[in-house]
């Protein structure tokens, strides 16, 4: 049985004006990864997908992207996190390729030393 | 907090083709708004709005129209109908826009503003109307119009002659 992971939340008061995100995609069937550009507008696409085009235009950055484990981490405005994180969900393909957002962290800041933390 | 409120939106469709006028009609409207609401708000928009979504009332001569929607997505309507830029019935399709008049919480309130907004109409057209049997025929509707309470409910709101002066 593996072991209980260990947890560990503090709360910040005020609202943060954006959200991180840690994410990793998987496809997985073993064909060419999408690169920065193409991650990006298959982000875009889900939001498009389940909210139109307003989803479409909220403002969403890939801060960092690894090609070669397909995890990046983008940045939303707080308004805008339960979009994201539901249109990531609900994306099932990729170029008629079946695949998956696995969200690994959100975050209100960027930086450890004062915001809300999990521990994994 | 037991009922569903709906929100009533009134809006009146303006078009520069007149034979934009036949092709009014409640499924045609309703094609029309629910594709700019998926268009605009995706698919859970969509379905957020559809729940309780209808045409409730048409009126082709005036081109007045009166969509219902749940209270909690009458948002997500109301910013999607500029979207609407055409409407599209028996394979013609003519270019036309919706003007919002009045958003209402009941088809009563709906129903009084439309009354005063087709009488303030009616005084427009009059002063604008340019020669004297136009003038004839406006200054009658509106002696006549009135709302008359009967026994089966049925309001006349205005007495709208056939015949438009745009």
């Amino acid at each position: 049985m593996p072991p209980a992971a260990a947890f560990e939340r503090r709360v910040l008061r005020s609202a943060a004006e954006h959200h991180y995100l840690r994410v990793r995609l998987e496809l997985p069937d073993g064909g060419a990864r999408p690169s920065v550009a193409q991650f990006k507008q298959l982000v875009v696409s889900a939001l498009r997908e389940l909210h139109g085009e307003v989803g479409a235009a909220l403002p969403v950055d890939v801060l960092t992207y690894e090609e070669k484990t397909l995890s990046a981490i983008l940045r939303v405005v707080s308004s805008g996190l339960v979009k994201l994180w539901s249109a990531l969900t609900l994306l099932g393909f990729y170029q008629n390729r079946r695949c998956a957002f696995r969200v690994l962290q959100v975050k209100p800041c960027i930086s450890i030393s004062s915001c809300v933390i999990w521990q994994q | 907090m037991v009922r569903f409120k709906n929100r009533y939106v009134l809006c009146e469709v303006v078009s520069e083709d007149p034979r934009c006028r036949q092709c009014i009609e409640d499924r045609a409207v309703g094609l029309a708004v629910r594709d700019a609401i998926g268009r605009v708000h995706g698919d859970y928009g969509l379905a957020c709005c559809s729940i309780s979504f209808t045409v409730k009332y048409l009126n082709a001569y005036t081109g007045t129209v009166l969509l219902r929607c749940r209270k909690d997505s009458y948002r997500l309507l109301c910013s999607a109908l500029p979207f609407v830029r055409q409407l599209e019935s028996r394979n013609q399709r003519y270019p036309c826009f919706l003007n919002t008049l009045h958003v209402g919480g009941t088809i009563r309130t709906c129903q009084k503003f439309l009354i005063q907004y087709n009488r303030r109409q009616l005084l427009m057209l009059l002063q604008n109307c340019t020669n004297e049997e136009e003038r004839r025929c406006i200054q009658k509707s509106l002696l006549s119009c009135s709302l008359t309470e009967e026994q089966s409910q049925s309001g006349d709101e205005e007495d709208d002659d056939g015949t438009e002066t745009d």
